[in-house]
């Protein structure tokens, strides 16, 4: 009984501080470890980033704003007039109703089933 | 519609009329049986049919229930019918009060043994239901819905509210060395003491691997089966919480505390949601391999839900798949509550030991919420009420605590901050559980 007991203390102590440790280990992850992760994972993306925009956008001298104000009118005037392609094909559809009985004579007050 | 109803009334009356015409034939083979053996004494034959009728109506009459009930049948089918009224009256955790209220009654219709019907007998339906239940099976399911469920992100927010879910498991191994003083032996004592985590599935879990009736002690001795009284214990208390926790709360905390406003937690992005479950998963079980089917469950529901992939599988998760176990677990451990096996000494000193636990896991995270607040300063520190919601319990306890910090200031919300020991309360308990099995296991 006495032995049990003491046991019990043993695993008192041990499982209480097993249970606070877990979680302490888990806070200090999630308050230091996973910033920095985060931190580390930002600036590895940012590296590649870097690379793409490192090619040198090559100017053209002779590429004046007049230009690019023609082209781009152009452009719009383009898509304003399009019209989208509709089909020419007319069809006339048969519509084919389901009975309906709603204003059926049959169930008139004068007819009796 | 004349004919139809005529037609119907001969059928009915042929219907009626058939065992009785059945009946007659019957009676007429008897009086052949009967005229030849009775030929030398006539007077017999008939004390002789009634006897047997006699006797068949009293054999029924041995098989049925009013034959077989005894004081302890009568007063679980109460305790039973009291649960249902508690789950549809006052609301008290209707989705787990009212399968348990029926499980309850189920398992205590009184019957004779040996017809496969009672849940502890091998091959009965209830007992292949209940196997899920010995064998530690539903549990992890209802925690792969919880983890589906739960949003741990005012824990991300808060790492610190850890703490809290840690100190509330006082109560686990106070109760535990209390049921030792109280005689009971080692397993026994862990799975009792595991009522202090306030969680039903690890309670059950638990006692299921520790106090399932088959183990043999060292001393040679087989442990006894706790499953029932420790389950019904857990979910009653769970019911109860906000009867527990409130007179408790306004006993440990002052006035002033009560009112401090803890500043909004940050904005918590999907990134670090769905970094949590997997490193928590690891660094967990990796200190406590044997909580693995509650934890690893509980992470893997909440990575389902957090990854953004599998909506489906989250969402079948909390909703179908937690609902059929719940049924399942709440009707079998309800039915194991056997008046024979249940109406003990033990059982009653289980729920006496489950009451302190809560009492205990509850002041534990209270006081620890006081001790940290001493260490923090300005806008830092927390209302100590939300450590009473380190106890498990969810949501039920961070309601308590919410609903608490309303009476004392109607405009501080404490829910957000309050699930945060709540949530991380059912991490700490199993692995409380996880330590428990592999120490006692």
């Amino acid at each position: 009984m006495t032995d049990q007991i003491s046991e019990g203390y043993v695993i008192l102590m041990t499982g209480l501080l097993i249970v606070f440790s877990a979680l302490v280990t888990l806070m200090l992850f999630f308050k230091y470890g996973l910033p920095l992760m985060l931190y580390t994972y930002k600036i590895i993306t940012k590296g590649k980033e870097k690379k793409i925009s490192e090619i040198k956008v090559v100017a053209d001298r002779d590429f004046t704003g007049e230009m690019s104000a023609a082209i781009g009118a152009a452009v719009h005037m383009y898509l304003r007039e399009q019209h989208d392609h509709e089909s020419a094909i007319l069809t006339i559809k048969q519509v084919k109703k389901p009975y309906s009985p709603w204003s059926s004579k049959i169930y008139g007050t004068q007819n009796r089933l | 519609m004349k004919k139809v109803i005529v037609i119907f009334c001969v059928l009915s009356l042929l219907i009626f009329i058939r065992p009785a015409l059945g009946l007659g034939t019957n009676t007429n083979s008897n009086n052949i049986n009967s005229s030849k053996t009775t030929e030398q004494v006539d007077t017999i034959e008939e004390s002789n049919s009634y006897s047997g009728a006699f006797e068949g109506l009293q054999q029924f009459y041995n098989y049925t229930g009013f034959a077989n009930v005894t004081s302890g049948h009568a007063i679980m089918i109460l305790i039973g019918i009291i649960f249902i009224f508690l789950g549809i009256k006052y609301d008290y955790e209707p989705l787990l009060l009212i399968p348990i209220g029926t499980g309850v009654i189920l398992g205590n219709i009184p019957f004779v043994a040996g017809n496969q019907t009672g849940i502890y007998e091998t091959g009965s339906v209830l007992n292949y239901l209940y196997f899920g239940v010995v064998k530690g099976i539903y549990p992890p399911l209802i925690f792969l819905g919880i983890g589906a469920m739960t949003d741990f992100s005012s824990l991300i927010a808060n790492p610190k509210l850890m703490l809290l879910g840690a100190a509330a498991q006082i109560g686990v191994f106070a109760t535990f060395l209390g049921a030792l003083y109280l005689g009971f032996s080692l397993p026994e004592a862990g799975a009792i003491g595991i009522i202090g985590g306030a969680d039903g599935p690890t309670a059950i879990f638990l006692s299921s691997k520790l106090a399932n009736g088959i183990n043999i002690l060292a001393d040679g001795t087989t442990v006894k089966n706790l499953i029932g009284p420790i389950a019904i214990a857990a979910y009653s208390y769970m019911a109860l919480v906000p009867v527990i926790q409130p007179p408790l709360m306004r006993l440990l905390i002052s006035k002033k505390d009560r009112k401090i406003k803890m500043k909004p937690p940050r904005a918590v992005t999907q990134k670090e949601k769905m970094i949590f479950p997997i490193v928590a998963l690891i660094l967990t079980l990796f200190i406590s391999p044997s909580a693995l089917p509650l934890l690893g469950m509980l992470f893997f529901g909440n990575l389902l839900k957090e990854s953004g992939r599998t909506e489906r599988l989250a969402d079948t998760a909390r909703t179908k798949l937690i609902d059929i176990v719940t049924i399942l677990l709440g009707v079998t451990v309800g039915a194991s509550t056997q008046a024979d096996i249940f109406i003990t000494k033990d059982s009653m000193l289980i729920f006496g030991l489950g009451a302190i636990s809560f009492i205990i896991a509850t002041c534990g995270g209270l006081m620890f919420a006081k001790l940290m607040n001493l260490f923090l300063k300005g806008d830092n520190k927390i209302n100590p009420l939300i450590g009473a919601a380190g106890v498990s319990a969810v949501p039920d306890s961070a309601r308590v605590v919410h609903h608490e910090g309303l009476k004392s200031d109607p405009s501080n919300y404490l829910l957000m901050h309050a699930m945060a020991p709540n949530v991380s309360g059912v991490i700490g308990s199993a692995i409380a559980a996880g330590i428990i099995l592999s120490f006692l296991g």
